[in-house]
């Protein structure tokens, strides 16, 4: 591992050091027994463990996945699931439901108290300083305890009236709302829209031009807008001239579905080892010097070495160590394609989107509602209220914050070469603000995916619920804590990604 | 590369050899910062660095007590071969002070902590006695009544000072000195040249790059001049700054006289 | 060496503003412009009806019975602790707020108040409290049981206006003594009020005193369940004496404990000392005084104190000479032979090779972590005893606690787990953030460290942790510490709890201490380097001292934050703070009946927390402001 002293110009050869006075001996030599400590321990621990389990004769299997679970869910995208795997992922599709709306409705909330947290009207100011306070403060699972009982408490209807009969109500079966769905035509419009966005690109692209020659302002982004609209319009009618589309679709998911398995995994193997190879290629390149590769740094084998054992790790895994894995890509494949196909023609001549509102049905207290609006069960409610209302007063100090880290003298200089208070907050203060308050507004989203976890204190049927309930009744506590953290690992890794690529982009626009 | 060989004052003759560094080479990434730097320096010998800015200066310094570690050829300080040996480098680094640029003082330490501070963890002094040395350098440096203080409350030609004085309290053999008055208002600058005059003077080896023509003219025993990561010119103040041989040396005169 | 934190102690006041007259100040804040001045109306209408709904939902409701709370505040404080036994809580609780005291005493806070700012406090809380008890409905009609009475609609039946507000007479003096106050304050200091600031510690202590000094002379009612668990509800007494007095000496505790800080404040070593008694007082309130263990003395003589004899004196010797500075590369090979030696024991526990006592694993180990240290202490006679002695001292401390922890219990418990209640919560956040803490540290250390495996260890415990959900990290140590304890001992709920937590807030802290060590510049590494400290002397002397201190807000947050996830604990079924309002009370059938009384207890809960969590808030903002942290 001696990279340095190597390569001497003077030709003199350094004398051997002892191996334990050896620097670079004894920094990898410590860290090896370290890296063994910790493997050790964690062997021992999972030994220990698997011996416990035995003794207890507790299975530390993943059959539960396969077999019939023996429970319905009280809400989700199957009420009855047929097996495990199904049940738990009905979980975490209400997840994600919860966590997206409570993103966007989170910082919608915290945007606005944020403002107003910086309002000169004092009773604005006030209100939303107590509410920070407030909220922030106290425990959110308090809160969602709170908002669940209050909820309950609401036994008979209340807010069924307002601007439209039936628009919002809330009762002790949750709140309901006129929910807005996808119908008919709604993948051929799909396509219109698509067709509808490049011609209104390209008109702003027209007009953009058409700005820096003239030197006459000629609104680009309205022009992208009224084209837009305007397809959207037609298209609203003239959308099943798409139908042909169906065929197309099912001949590619056809052929997708021919490709033979040996090749999917052949395709996928040289694939990872390629992109390792690649990636080390380039890495090397940007080490290339005039005199050579002696200067690789300890750091630099150790991160090839990962990218070889990574590539190999994936290319032994899709031929070898998961067969199953290139056959389920061809078979989704497949089905993914035959799916878009479903969507379209075959006299498909409706809507394309479609609104109902909530009915009511039952009398007296044994009333509910209707399969006809967007139900929130009292569950998704409280959570979907108490984790808006919490993380809004963090998202709120953000933006804030965010807004008070631009240096007063930007707006002073904005004002300086003209812009008006309008131009100066949408080109000056605000991009820098939103640099500011971007990543830790990404660990707020971080933080509402990861509380709704605690939908299993309330009886919502969230991942974390569902697991629960299957760890009960097959007491595999291990397999079912993995997939809990596998998700949240995922969701969370998803959610940096999308955060840094706003990051960069924001970062970009700035300069 | 031309003549590197010690100038011959007859106060230096008969010591031994302090420095020695042979071909010595550094890259930082694809850029080679030191191109094989060949010198030695005797005891006692004050050596003033000179060269435009990004010709190694630092660098070379740095790696003479191995802040940075060389990549080739050899560096022998006091007999001590640095190189990978732990040993090495932790005697080494007891046997060498430096000064920065920046001062480096430790902002949550009083100045008194500030410099006993090697004495008593490195050095293994009882306190009672790092703290008596610890006055005497500061006497020394001209300051004692400031032991008290935070470095946050001193002025820089002050701090500059306490950090040549925690330098000392390791009794360092050779002290390194890496423009050690750039960071400084022009009044604050002679009081710690004044310092350094004295070091030299008390038989300290001393290797210092600076700007201060002044204090290579009055103090050096000699000047190398560096330039991309090459000493092009060594020799005794008056050589250097009466008759330079290189073109090179000629050009940088011109533009910093 | 002054490793202490040092904040620059001059108090921190905004400038003068120039007072505005009233008429001013209603203009530029209130109706500045138009569309100030509708905002003003639309959200003046709207916290009017706020508030109304707020104290009507609180007070006078029929669904509302504060007796819930009242009666079952023990059950809130300790659970299921054994009540003969009770004076232990009140110790405990003594021991912590006598070190709160000390703390204040000799970290003296700058943050004063204005006494103007004071004044119009008091005036604006007498004044909403006089409005909200204006705004609450008629009282409720309860029958003898107490149970609200209802007309054939199903609306509770209510008294007339008037009844209640004769009823309310307590409540009107309230708010006329507290604007009283505030109006003699505001006048009575003329133009000084605007200069003269007090310090915000007397203040809150001051406030604390008129609370608890009321309870001597107001009748706010005395209710509980007695020792034999007969419900007593006194509405016209004064609080129980079992209540009241132990309040009291808290309070006078406090103030003398903040006296003697300010005493020894002027010794160098108070800091570290009350440092250290911070890390030992939640083990001695835990083990020694809320547990009461029935230690077997016989054991103690015949292999406890052998035990501690062998590892003390000969470890104390071995460490004497490994600290020699002339030791050179055999003190290296010593403590590393003493590390292998010390995963031996572990390694051998657990094939069952041979038995050996869990105490005795624990001081190899610790053993082997000073026989690493010993280069760095290395020095003259003195100091090598000093090294030597720090070791005996802790080793004995170690297995004081280890002999405490083994020894059963002899309370005679009516659950499960003697701690319940706020206790637990309290107890689990303290020990939480003590052990949190140096692992959080070591954390943010490898992940910034040069050694590659050491970064990518840190770096993927950190992010794992900080990527799943706490509560899959309690569920998984709830399920599986079980599995890890000897047969036959019990497995506290709280050990399954901390661990959970420390491992979950080392993760966040370890982040924020990341922070702070990046903000050391590059120069001070150098400094360090070239004077010849060890890379263990550079960190615990030059780095770790700066980053921490930069890093104190956002650790204060962390605990904040910490301290609310404690609730969590409800969920895995632990008898904690927030259990005890969701689950138990509302259970309750005899010998009182609070079935589906959720909300008071939760409304309980939540001021708790948030009085709590808000004070350390404060506290960090004011921190920061010293510090000119939060400042541009
Ligand atoms: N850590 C580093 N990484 C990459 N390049 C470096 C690093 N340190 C120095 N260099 C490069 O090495 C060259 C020599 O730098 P050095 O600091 O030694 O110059 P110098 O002679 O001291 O200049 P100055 O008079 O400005 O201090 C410069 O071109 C610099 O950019
Ligand atoms: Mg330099």
């Amino acid at each position: 591992m001696t990279t340095e002293g190597e390569g001497t110009l003077a030709g003199m050869q350094p004398k051997r050091v002892p191996l334990y006075r050896d620097a670079t001996v004894v920094k990898w030599v410590t860290q090896v027994i370290a890296l063994l400590l910790v493997l050790g321990a964690l062997f021992f621990l999972v030994e220990e463990a698997g011996a416990n389990l035995k003794a207890k004769s507790i299975p530390n299997d993943f059959d539960f996945l396969g077999i019939n679970p023996g429970f319905n869910i009280s809400e989700g995208i199957d009420k009855d699931p047929n097996t495990g795997g199904r049940a738990l992922w009905v979980g975490m599709v209400n997840t994600l439901r919860l966590a997206m709306s409570g993103i966007v409705f989170a910082t919608l909330l915290g945007l606005a108290i944020g403002i107003a947290r910086l309002s000169d009207n004092w009773i604005v100011n006030r209100l939303a300083s107590i509410y920070i306070e407030t909220i922030r403060n106290i425990p959110i699972l308090v809160q969602i305890f709170i908002i669940a009982v209050l909820l309950g408490s609401a036994g008979r209807l209340v807010g069924d009236t307002g601007p439209i009969n039936g628009w919002f109500m809330v009762s002790s079966k949750g709140l309901a709302v006129p929910r807005i769905f996808p119908s008919d035509g709604f993948y051929q419009w799909l396509v219109v829209l698509a067709i509808g966005t490049l011609l209104a690109r390209a008109v702003r692209k027209r007009r953009v031009t058409h700005q820096d020659l003239t030197g006459a302002i000629s609104y680009p982004n309205l022009w992208f807008g009224a084209v837009l609209l305007l397809v959207a319009v037609v298209g609203w009618f003239v959308h099943p001239v798409f139908g042909f589309l169906n065929n197309l679709f099912n001949e590619i998911g056809d052929a997708w579905g021919s490709i033979p398995q040996s090749g999917a995994k052949l395709v996928l193997a040289a694939g990872a080892v390629t992109a390792s190879l690649l990636w080390i290629r380039r890495f090397l390149n940007s080490k290339r010097s005039p005199a050579g590769l002696a200067k690789l740094t300890d750091d630099d084998m150790f991160r090839m070495i990962f990218a070889v054992i990574g590539g190999l790790l994936v290319a032994f895994v899709v031929t070898i160590g998961w067969p199953g894995l290139s056959s389920w890509i061809i078979n989704s494949g497949q089905d993914f394609w035959h799916f878009l196909g479903d969507k379209f023609g075959d006299g498909r001549t409706g809507n394309p989107v479609d609104a109902m509102r909530p009915t009511i049905v039952g009398e007296g207290t044994l009333l509910n509602y209707g399969s006809q609006g967007l139900v929130m069960s009292p569950g998704f409610a409280a959570m979907f209220i108490g984790l808006t209302l919490y993380t809004a007063s963090f998202v709120a100090e953000i933006v804030r914050g965010g807004i008070l880290a631009v240096p007063k003298g930007q707006s002073e200089a904005a004002a300086a070469i003209g812009l008006n208070r309008a131009q100066a907050l949408r080109h000056v203060i605000l991009p820098q603000a939103v640099r500011v308050s971007l990543p830790p507004l990404g660990n707020q989203y971080l933080n509402i995916t990861k509380n709704t976890s605690l939908g299993i204190a309330i009886g919502f049927a969230d991942v974390v619920n569902v697991g629960g309930t299957v760890l009960n009744q097959s007491g595999k506590a291990l397999p079912v804590i993995a997939i809990w953290m596998l998700f949240f690992l995922c969701c969370s890794l998803t959610i940096s990604v999308v955060v840094n690529w706003f990051n960069v982009r924001t970062r970009i626009v700035e300069r | 590369m031309t003549d590197t060989s010690v100038a011959d004052t007859d106060r230096l003759s008969g010591n031994k050899d302090m420095i020695v560094c042979e071909g010595v080479n550094k890259w930082f990434g694809d850029f080679q910062a030191l191109k094989g730097v060949t010198a030695t320096i005797k005891e006692q010998e004050v050596v003033v660095v000179l060269g435009p800015s990004g010709s190694g200066k630092s660098t070379w310094i740095r790696c003479i007590n191995r802040l940075e570690a060389h990549q080739g050829g050899t560096i022998i300080v006091d007999g001590v071969e640095l190189s990978n040996d732990l040993r090495n480098i932790e005697k080494i680094r007891s046997e060498v002070g430096m000064v920065f640029q920046q001062f480096n003082l430790f902002p949550h330490l009083t100045v008194r902590d500030n410099v006993t501070l090697a004495p008593i963890w490195v050095r293994k002094r009882p306190r009672a006695e790092a703290e008596q040395l610890a006055m005497d350098l500061l006497e020394r440096v001209g300051i004692p009544e400031q032991a008290d203080k935070y470095p946050g409350q001193l002025s820089g030609g002050q701090q500059q000072r306490v950090a040549i004085a925690r330098s000392l309290a390791m009794e360092p053999r050779v002290m390194l000195f890496d423009e050690p008055t750039s960071a400084l208002d022009p009044e604050m600058i002679k009081e710690v040249l004044d310092v350094m005059k004295d070091l030299a003077r008390g038989g300290m080896t001393m290797m210092v790059v600076t700007h201060e023509m002044g204090f290579a003219r009055e103090v050096a025993d000699r000047i190398i001049f560096m330039e991309s990561g090459e000493i092009v010119e060594s020799g005794t103040p008056e050589h250097f700054f009466t008759n330079p041989t290189e073109e090179r040396t000629k050009l940088f005169l011109s533009q910093i006289l | 060496m002054t490793d202490h934190i040092t904040i620059d102690q001059t108090p921190a006041l905004p400038p003068e503003k120039p007072r505005l007259t009233a008429g001013s100040w209603v203009r530029q804040n209130l109706f500045s412009s138009v569309r100030s001045g509708i905002l003003t109306v639309i959200f003046g209408v709207f916290s009017f009806f706020a508030f109304k709904v707020l104290v009507n939902t609180m007070f006078e409701n029929p669904d509302r019975d504060w007796l819930a709370v009242k009666t079952n505040l023990r059950l809130y404080a300790a659970f299921a602790y054994p009540i003969t036994q009770f004076v232990r809580v009140w110790v405990a609780l003594g021991l912590v707020l006598a070190l709160l005291g000390l703390s204040l005493g000799i970290w003296r806070s700058a943050s004063a108040v204005a006494a103007r700012t004071i004044a119009s406090r008091l005036i604006a809380s007498g004044l909403t409290v006089l409005a909200g008890t204006l705004l609450v409905g008629p009282p409720v009609l309860r029958d003898e049981a107490g149970e609200p009475v209802y007309d054939e609609t199903f609306e509770a039946l209510r008294g007339t206006w008037r009844s209640g507000l004769e009823q309310r007479t307590g409540w009107f003096l309230l708010a006329f003594a507290l604007v009283a106050a505030g109006v003699a304050l505001w006048f009575g200091l003329g133009s000084r009020r605007n200069t003269l600031t007090v310090p915000t510690t007397l203040v809150v202590w001051i406030a604390s005193g008129v609370v608890i000094g009321s309870t001597w002379v107001v009748r706010y009612g005395h209710y509980g369940l007695d020792p034999e668990g007969v419900p007593v509800g006194d509405p016209d007494s004064l609080v129980a004496m079992s209540t009241r007095m132990p309040w009291t000496v808290m309070w006078l505790l406090v103030a003398v404990a903040y006296q003697l800080g300010r005493f020894v404040s002027r010794w160098n070593s108070s800091r570290l000392l009350i440092t250290a008694a911070w890390f030992l007082a939640p083990f001695i309130a835990f083990w020694v005084i809320l547990r009461d263990p029935a230690i077997d003395y016989g054991h103690v003589w015949s292999t406890d104190l052998p035990m501690f004899l062998g590892f003390g004196v000969l470890g104390g010797l071995l460490l004497f000479l490994l600290a020699d500075p002339k030791i050179g590369e055999l003190g290296r090979f010593i403590a590393f032979l003493l590390v292998v030696v010390a995963a031996l024991t572990f390694v051998s526990g657990f094939y069952g090779w041979f038995s050996m006592l869990q105490k005795a694993r624990i001081s190899f180990c610790l053993l082997a972590l000073f026989a690493l240290m010993a280069n760095n202490f290395a020095g003259d006679r003195q100091t090598r005893l000093r090294f030597a002695g720090a070791w005996v001292l802790l080793i004995g401390i170690a297995h004081y606690f280890i002999t405490l922890m083994n020894s059963p219990s002899t309370l005679e418990l009516r659950a499960d787990s003697f701690l319940g209640g706020f206790l637990f919560t309290m107890f689990a956040a303290l020990f939480g953030l003590m052990f949190s803490f140096p692992l959080g540290v070591l954390l943010a250390l490898a992940r910034t460290s040069t050694l590659p495996i050491f970064r990518l260890l840190a770096t993927w415990f950190i992010e794992f942790v900080r990527g799943v959900p706490f509560i899959t990290v309690l569920f998984f140590f709830d399920i599986m510490l079980p599995l890890f304890l000897p047969a036959g001992m019990e497995a506290p709920d709280m050990a399954a709890t901390v661990l959970g937590l420390v491992l979950f807030s080392s993760a966040y802290l370890a982040e924020n201490v990341r922070g702070g060590l990046q903000s050391v510049r590059r120069g001070q590494y150098e400094a360090a380097d070239a004077i010849g400290l060890t890379g263990a002397q550079r960190t615990s002397l030059i780095v770790l001292p700066q980053a921490l201190r930069v890093s104190i807000p956002p650790l204060v947050g962390q605990a904040i934050t910490t301290y609310k996830e404690t609730s969590l604990f409800a969920i895995i079924g632990v008898f904690d703070f927030l259990r005890v309002a969701n689950y138990v009370v509302p259970n309750q059938s005899t010998p009182v009946n609070f079935i589906g009384h959720k909300l008071e207890g939760l409304i309980f809960v939540s001021f708790v927390y948030w009085l709590g969590s808000i004070t350390m808030s404060k506290y960090s903002q004011n921190l920061e402001s010293k510090m000119g942290v939060g400042e541009r």
